[in-house]
């Protein structure tokens, strides 16, 4: 088990993590050797590392984290991928994602994609909901994420989804903080703040089967 | 080919419904036993030659291999089209956009859905025979919706091509898998969501990808083996071209070939990232044993910048050997297209008159421009253009950050809808859109077999937006007549010996038009969008009509999931 990492800085210096970041990357490097063996552990005892923020039952344990359960296979899949080439960028993730192998997050994607959607305790105000849906439209965002915005493949779901995660996925996404969809950014670039705010919470308020 | 659906206003989240069974990967196959009319006749390449004379039949995802989508039976005709009914429905369990075409052989149907199920149905009754269900794999990347434009057939197979990027073989009898191939890489971008071409022991395929920066192709399989026999790829290794500054009707399109011819020097040729889908199915010149075909926009749609030259043979019609995948002549319509205004409609092969007046094997095929194209089938050359069927403005202005306005919106003009001909009065039925649009323009680098539109399409709220169907006289390039229908339309047509023209709408009509004249003689209210190709064929000496209403993801039209088939009251 390793209590502390310590990673080199462009500058050349040193920084020391937090013991939380510490945590992560030693259960990063669980899942890598658990997933790297011949005796590999059940994929179900390897994805109990991923409870750790993304729940054990689902609902994600802080609100910008976002749920897994019941996501698509591609998405979870592209996203993991991305966090190890280091086109999406995030503490946590990138630690994580680091040493899997392609076919580990293949894996660790199919597990999670199988589970159910967890309903969060989310809804929109009847004001969110008319201004959302028209926003929404506005987007065009079911051309991609389809009726009832439930994805499909590499096209995340997104209604019922965390609307702290939304929220700042939105805005990441506009401000380029996000850049491993660069159409995406260009889209949602169009959009005031306000709105990209509104339409977070009216998508999560859509609890889709 | 971006299938952009800008619509103005809102459609309403009646999509809330539930869409789980399309939302997971699809289970394994299904395979039902029943009774079936007749026995499974072997479809024979005789039989698949002769599909435009066969009165029974519907072989073809357009009819025949020369695409007129003419069926020429004429029990139902222009005198009691009014008295035509629905013979049954059939529900599949998909409720999400469908564009297939249904094909029938000896009383049995073939349809397809989103997700790529196959279903084989009772033509007479619409019973179910067996139902496959495609196991999708994790990665699918596409721009327009879950498309499938249904199935090709031959001997005792029934092909299919997947989201995934497969080509897949089914038993005819059984809908169980024969075999299996991979077209191509999904994770770079490659989805296949048109209907395969069985000719001469090979299937035809294109693929999708001209938005997530694919190099495009058209591969030939063998139809026993499944063993890729050739490939032609739809973005040579030098897609420069002749620099042309003009498009295919002479108009300017503001090329800085300067400044390409510098980004050449210094980035050399794009080719390999360059786009170039190829959505519809070839033509088949059996006599000199060519295809005909269009390939679609250059990745990214927008973003020119990125792809200096003309990018070949981007949105153009193109032809090759049949039996090699060679190289025999191509058409571009717009070179170094910013605009997305590509060549997605199928080619039909029918006599023209040249310019001499003299009749020649000629080739048509419809512009997202609004132009319909008549083309010398020897040498691709065009012999003439169509007026413009829908109104067009600003054209060639550049994109710019903020938005340049020019119509046609990009989805069209004529989308990927088939056209359909009726060559004893020399007309071509098309349907097209009107969708204002503005045109953004902001570059960034290749990403990866994700989305590449190199900026935005937006469609302008304030502005009005409609369809219509046109006939169009190809020896002349006039518009004969021109009905306008209250919403852009997507979809396709069928025209038929009994002096009709069917196609449907995303309100869910269903119409039947007077071929000569365009006088609206029959609807009918489906429920859901009717954005798929007809189809008609006749068993037990009835003649049906069959359309699939399952709206559209790309114009957000109502979902729906049925097959519908019309006969004539008794």
């Amino acid at each position: 088990m390793i209590l502390q990492i310590v990673s080199r800085q462009r500058s050349g210096g040193t920084v020391r993590r937090s013991p939380i970041f510490a945590t992560i990357t030693s259960l990063a490097l669980l899942i890598a050797a658990a997933s790297g063996t011949a005796e590999a552990q059940d994929i179900a005892e390897k994805a109990k590392l991923c409870a750790t923020c993304h729940g054990e039952d689902g609902k994600p344990k802080e609100a910008d984290t976002p749920i897994i359960w019941g996501q698509h296979t591609g998405y979870l899949y592209i996203e993991l991928r991305d966090y190890k080439s280091g086109l999406r960028k995030n503490d946590k993730m990138s630690v994580i994602a680091a040493d899997l192998s392609k076919e580990d997050m293949m894996e660790i994607s199919q597990y999670f994609s199988e589970k159910p959607w967890p309903r969060l305790d989310t809804s929109a105000t009847d004001a969110d909901a008319a201004a959302g849906e028209r926003i929404a439209s506005a987007g065009v965002c079911k051309e991609c994420h389809l009726d009832g915005y439930v994805g499909a493949s590499t096209v995340p779901r997104i209604s019922g989804q965390s609307p702290t995660y939304l929220e700042t996925t939105l805005l990441d996404f506009k401000t380029r903080k996000r850049a491993n969809n660069p159409d995406k950014s260009t889209l949602l670039a169009s959009f005031s703040d306000d709105d990209l705010k509104t339409m977070a919470r009216y998508l999560s308020g859509i609890q889709s089967q | 080919m971006l299938r952009k659906s800008r619509k103005a206003l809102a459609m309403g989240v009646a999509g809330l419904a539930v869409l789980a069974f399309t939302n997971a990967p699809a289970s394994s196959q299904e395979v039902k036993a029943a009774t079936k009319y007749g026995d499974m006749q072997t479809v024979t390449q005789d039989l698949l030659n002769r599909a435009a004379g066969d009165g029974n039949n519907f072989l073809h995802t357009n009819g025949n291999y020369q695409q007129t989508r003419y069926y020429p039976n004429r029990q139902i005709n222009s005198g009691n089209v009014s008295k035509l009914r629905p013979a049954w429905l059939f529900q599949t369990e998909v409720k999400e956009t469908m564009e297939t075409t249904p094909i029938v052989v000896n009383g049995i149907m073939y349809i397809t859905t989103a997700f790529d199920h196959v279903y084989a149905l009772d033509a007479r009754t619409g019973a179910e025979l067996w139902h496959y269900k495609h196991k999708m794999g994790p990665i699918t990347v596409y721009c327009c919706g879950p498309n499938n434009r249904g199935v090709a057939v031959s001997g005792d197979m029934v092909y299919l091509g997947t989201l995934d990027s497969k080509l897949v073989a089914l038993d005819a009898k059984t809908g169980k898998i024969a075999w299996q191939k991979d077209i191509a890489d999904p994770e770079l971008g490659y989805s296949e969501t048109m209907a395969p071409t069985a000719v001469n022991g090979k299937i035809l395929i294109g693929t999708n990808g001209g938005e997530y920066g694919v190099r495009g192709f058209v591969k030939a399989f063998d139809a026993k083996t499944g063993d890729l026999l050739w490939t032609f790829d739809t973005t040579p290794e030098n897609s420069v071209g002749k620099w042309a500054t003009h498009d295919a009707t002479g108009r300017d399109m503001h090329r800085d070939i300067a400044a390409e011819k510098a980004a050449l020097k210094k980035n050399g040729d794009p080719y390999k990232t360059l786009g170039g889908g190829v959505w519809q199915n070839p033509a088949v010149d059996l006599d000199n044993n060519r295809i005909y075909f269009l390939v679609g926009n250059p990745s990214p749609d927008l973003d020119g910048s990125l792809r200096p030259g003309d990018n070949l043979y981007t949105n153009s019609l193109v032809s090759v050997d049949l039996d090699t995948g060679k190289y025999v002549c191509h058409f571009q319509y717009i070179a170094h297209d910013v605009w997305d205004l590509d060549a997605v409609s199928p080619a039909i092969l029918v006599d023209v008159k040249n310019k001499d007046g003299k009749t020649i094997p000629g080739v048509l095929h419809a512009g997202k421009t609004g132009h319909v194209y008549v083309h010398d089938r020897k040498d691709c050359s065009l012999i003439r253009f169509s007026e413009a069927m829908v109104p067009q403005e600003n054209m060639w202005v550049l994109p710019t950050k903020e938005g340049a306005r020019m119509l046609p919106g990009a989805n069209g003009g004529v989308e990927w809808s088939p056209m359909a001909v009726n060559e004893g009065l020399s007309l071509t039925y098309a349907i097209n859109l009107h969708q204002p649009m503005t045109y953004h323009v902001e570059s960034t680098p290749y990403p990866g077999g994700k989305l590449w539109l190199g900026g935005a399409f937006k469609v302008i709220p304030a502005e009005e937006q409609w369809g219509n169907v046109t006939a169009v006289d190809y020896n002349t390039g006039k518009i004969r007549w021109q009905v306008k229908t209250p919403e852009p339309m997507i979809g396709g047509v069928l025209a038929t010996a009994g002096g009709l023209v069917f196609t449907g709408e995303g309100n869910g009509l269903f119409k039947a038009y007077d071929a000569e004249t365009g006088a609206v003689l029959w609807k009918f209210q489906a429920g859901a969008g009717v954005n798929a190709p007809p189809a008609s064929y006749t068993v037990d000496g009835k003649q049906y009509i069959v359309v699939a209403a399952g709206g559209n993801t790309q114009l957000d039209y109502k979902r729906g999931n049925t097959i519908v088939a019309f006969t004539l009251a008794e």
